[in-house]
């Protein structure tokens, strides 16, 4: 099992916004996450990944992470090679300090994938709500993680771009990784083994 | 390695800063428009006054100009450093927390912080020293650029300080200019301060040490060594505290 989420449960004041929530990944699967605006989607995802903590409940992970948070996070006055160049920095003490020419390759494979390489110099202030959310979503696969965990990752894609990031996560997800998706889609259903709708602080 | 993050660091702030341009402007207006306003201003007039850091009661004599000159330019290096210091750890913390969650160390992030800012102060307060001698010629130029690196450090620390509490950018702003305003651009005044009251309420605060170390290098060769220790004491008090802060708000879950 590469995640494994046991009896999550937070709450906001007296508002209990998660209630005892349960699932797991396994190697190679692909689960989505649907649910009303304000059901605790991006809280759930924010424990899972330990950029919040739960009132009770346990998050076992067994390997790399990458988080795609659902609101472009990203430093306006830096070029998309700066931010790749940034986060290298910060993903390297993971890595265990993998050198700069590997990180060069994932860089150069990702914007040739997500077809932005032209954007390479531009501020992130210049680019389009698509590219910047294009920017966001690569900065957590570049460290080739073993688990994704995205939060909305294609809000502003434009088709072709919706196609190579299904491509991408298909692949992903034959070479054995594990995939968590928040989605408003439910057209994608068929793509998913499993949709989990949280319902009332629970997944059902 | 952390040495080589930190350098990473350190260059990507630089270049956000200086990509908004009106940090620079900021930079290169402020001052020049302050001491043309006092050159403008005032006379040459000679105006005793007491050097207060000093034990026993040491009186100066220099023009009214020239002590304006001085004051206000501990001032404008004590509101841009801490502006500038707002802006570090205020401006996208939540692109900071992004890269801290990837691996970055809240520490190795702070201190490239407290490196450009350290080093943003030191331009900024030689550039303001330098631009002194357009109007006077002080007794020692480097330690008064000292004292004037000291009151950057001491408002840059404070600004650290504000931007680690305050959420907001207005309210950020309007603590740090209400306090620069008071300390650094009223009572810290050597005019004002021989006849003010209550005067161990003024010594209190961030500019004193500093502006008693520019002022006492600048029209005099009276002893700074304990001007700087305090003022690098009150920085680091602010630094310590600001630091913990910063790094709880970078670990919170």
């Amino acid at each position: 099992m590469m995640l494994r989420v046991e009896n999550i449960a937070k709450s906001f004041g007296r508002k209990a916004v998660l209630n005892g929530v349960s699932f797991h990944l396994a190697e190679g699967s692909m689960s989505g996450i649907v649910g009303e605006n304000g059901s605790g989607k991006s809280t759930l995802l924010k424990i899972v990944v330990g950029a919040m903590k739960a009132d009770s409940g346990r998050v076992a992970v067994a390997g790399c992470l990458g988080y795609c948070p659902q609101e472009a996070q990203l430093f306006s006055q830096l070029t998309v090679l700066e931010h790749f160049q940034y986060f290298a920095a910060a993903y390297s003490r993971l890595a265990g300090g993998k050198g700069n020419h590997k990180w060069e390759i994932t860089r150069n494979q990702l914007l040739e994938h997500f077809q932005f390489g032209q954007y390479g110099r531009h501020l992130v202030a210049h680019l389009s709500g698509g590219t910047r959310q294009k920017l966001n979503l690569c900065l957590a696969l570049f460290h080739r993680p073993q688990i994704l965990v995205l939060d909305e990752p294609y809000n502003g894609f434009d088709w072709e771009t919706y196609l190579r990031f299904w491509e991408y996560a298909r692949q992903f997800q034959a070479e054995g990784g594990a995939i968590l998706v928040v989605t408003h889609l439910i057209t994608d259903k068929h793509r998913f083994g499993h949709i989990y709708n949280l319902k009332n602080g629970m997944l059902q | 390695m952390t040495v080589g993050r930190i350098g990473v660091s350190v260059s990507m702030m630089l270049r956000m800063m200086f990509r908004r341009r009106i940090i620079p402007i900021l930079l290169l207006v402020i001052p020049t428009v302050f001491l043309l306003a006092v050159y403008a201003t005032t006379s040459e007039r000679m105006m005793p006054f007491r050097l207060a850091s000093v034990d026993e009661a040491v009186f100066l004599e220099a023009s009214e100009r020239n002590i304006s000159l001085l004051f206000l330019a501990v001032a404008s290096v004590g509101f841009l450093s801490s502006f500038l210091a707002l802006n570090l750890i205020q401006r996208e913390s939540a692109v900071d927390r992004r890269l801290v969650l990837c691996g970055f160390h809240p520490v190795a992030l702070l201190l490239s912080k407290l490196a450009v800012l350290a080093g943003c102060t030191a331009l900024i307060a030689l550039y303001v020293g330098l631009s002194l001698l357009a109007f006077f010629t002080p007794e020692r130029l480097f330690l008064m650029i000292l004292g004037l690196f000291l009151a950057g450090l001491a408002y840059g620390s404070y600004g650290l300080l504000v931007g680690s509490l305050i959420r907001g950018e207005l309210e950020g702003v309007l603590l740090i200019v209400l306090l620069a305003n008071i300390d650094a651009g009223w009572l810290q005044n050597p005019l004002f301060y021989a006849e003010a009251e209550n005067q161990f309420i003024i010594r209190c605060l961030p500019a004193y040490f500093p502006s008693q170390a520019a002022i006492a290098a600048a029209f005099s060769d009276h002893p700074i060594g304990t001007s700087v220790l305090a003022s690098g004491l009150y920085a680091l008090a602010f630094l310590a505290i600001a630091g913990t802060l910063y790094f709880i708000k970078m670990r919170r879950k």
